[in-house]
């Protein structure tokens, strides 16, 4: 019996499924998911904790024009984004569903060699993070929905 | 997750106390398990279980080295200069297993990326005339960064089948969880189905081949299935394993993860000795 309660004991525990906190390649957006709904509000829309610029300080129509022509702000970047050919270089789709690898935003934000102007944000950093970016890549490898 | 490992080690700390033999108990010299088996002589094949069982109350210590040269970079005079990986880093494993009833052993194995493991096998059915395997329940749980990070559990059975005193074979559908260490709302996966294949090859008296492969039959399949080769000689309680393969995974988690690379091939040993 003792032994049957010990082998029970380690099977459970070896039962308990595990998962990584999505907080932990976060980084300085801790909030941050995979929905557009985040990437808009923790991305787009304001500076993060190590001190990265809002994407809307300079993709805003707001007192401005917005850079590369692009808007990124609330309810309306979603259709700036998706399946919209870049102005900076043509040919490129800014998002294309389930296709991060060729969506000409990923490219930006890490710096691509082939993109057009420099690396997204603007300036010498901080840029996003290889955990920031992993996410947009999945919401846009997952279909890039207006979520 | 702390809460998991505190239970963890709690309950193996209390079979270990349970375990040793109170005044006037004695373990029988009679017990089976202390017989040489020609066939199936160690515990592992490369990387995964087999299904020998550890006789109750005695040890095996197992050290596992994975030199990170590979084989096939440079010409031969340069893996020679190297001493064909020797002069290299290494990934090292070090285990201990316990045999805590008949048939029932724990042990923990940690590797030198600071990956710690600890695993149970319980032997449910044994060989037999009337029954043409042995089927083991195999449980175990690895931890990254000293077991404080991420978590891989799997469970899964260990079936072999022994012909004779020459060859033994293995088929090993196991369930790895977590074993891709991202967040699982970043991938597709977050478990792997392994079937792990292997056979040992009794050639000379004291002489094996050891050959294993690892597919992953369903969930996540990164990198590409860990296969491991290995010559081994059989020397009193010791068992030396010469071994090359494609990867340095020696916890479940870790082979779960794959190989390196398809023509990635690196030389390695496992050293094994049973103190009984």
């Amino acid at each position: 019996m003792t032994r049957r309660i010990l082998l029970a004991c380690l099977l459970s525990v070896a039962a308990v499924g595990c998962d990584e906190k999505l907080s932990s390649v976060t980084g300085p957006t801790p909030q941050l998911e995979p929905t557009f709904t985040s990437i808009q509000r923790d991305i787009f829309g304001a500076r993060d904790l190590a001190g990265r610029q809002a994407c809307t300080d300079c993709h805003s129509d707001v007192g401005r024009n917005p850079s590369g022509g692009l808007v990124l702000l609330g309810g309306r970047a979603h259709a700036a984004l998706v399946n919209q050919v870049s102005t900076g270089k043509p040919g490129a789709i800014r998002v294309i569903p389930g296709d991060p690898d060729n969506s000409y935003i990923i490219r930006k934000l890490e710096g691509a060699p082939d993109i057009v102007g420099v690396r997204m944000p603007r300036g010498n950093g901080p840029f996003l993070t290889d955990g920031q970016i992993l996410v947009i890549r999945r919401w846009i490898q997952l279909g890039a929905p207006n979520n | 997750m702390r809460y998991i490992f505190r239970c963890t080690i709690l309950t193996v700390i209390v079979s270990l106390g349970a375990s040793v033999p109170s005044q006037g108990q004695t373990v029988p010299n009679d017990d089976p398990d202390l017989a040489l088996q020609l066939a199936q002589p160690d515990f592992t094949l490369v990387a995964l279980p087999t299904t020998l069982r550890v006789p109750r109350h005695k040890g095996a210590f197992r050290v596992t080295h994975r030199f990170t040269r590979e084989l096939g970079n440079g010409d031969f005079g340069d893996l020679a200069s190297d001493l064909f990986g020797l002069d290299n880093g290494a990934q090292i494993g070090l285990e201990y297993r316990f045999g805590l009833f008949s048939g029932t052993q724990i042990g923990f194995h940690r590797t030198s990326d600071r990956t710690t493991e600890f695993f149970a096998q319980h032997e449910v059915k044994a060989q037999s005339e009337s029954f043409p395997f042995t089927i083991s329940a195999y449980a175990s749980i690895d931890g990254t960064n000293n077991f404080r990070d991420s978590y891989s559990p799997a469970l899964g059975a260990v079936v072999s089948r022994t012909i004779a005193e020459h060859v033994a074979f293995y088929l090993e559908p196991i369930w790895v969880n977590n074993s891709n260490t991202l967040p699982s709302a970043l991938v597709d996966n977050n478990d792997a189905m392994l079937l792990g294949l292997g056979t040992r090859l009794r050639v000379r008296p004291t002489v094996y081949i050891v050959i294993e492969g690892t597919p992953r039959i369903a969930g996540d399949k990164p990198n590409v299935t860990q296969i491991g080769v290995g010559l081994e000689k059989r020397a009193g309680g010791h068992t030396f394993q010469l071994n090359f393969s494609n990867g340095f995974g020696t916890t479940l988690g870790q082979v779960a993860r794959g190989g390196t690379g398809r023509s990635d091939w690196y030389m390695g040993f496992n050293i094994s000795r049973k103190f009984f």
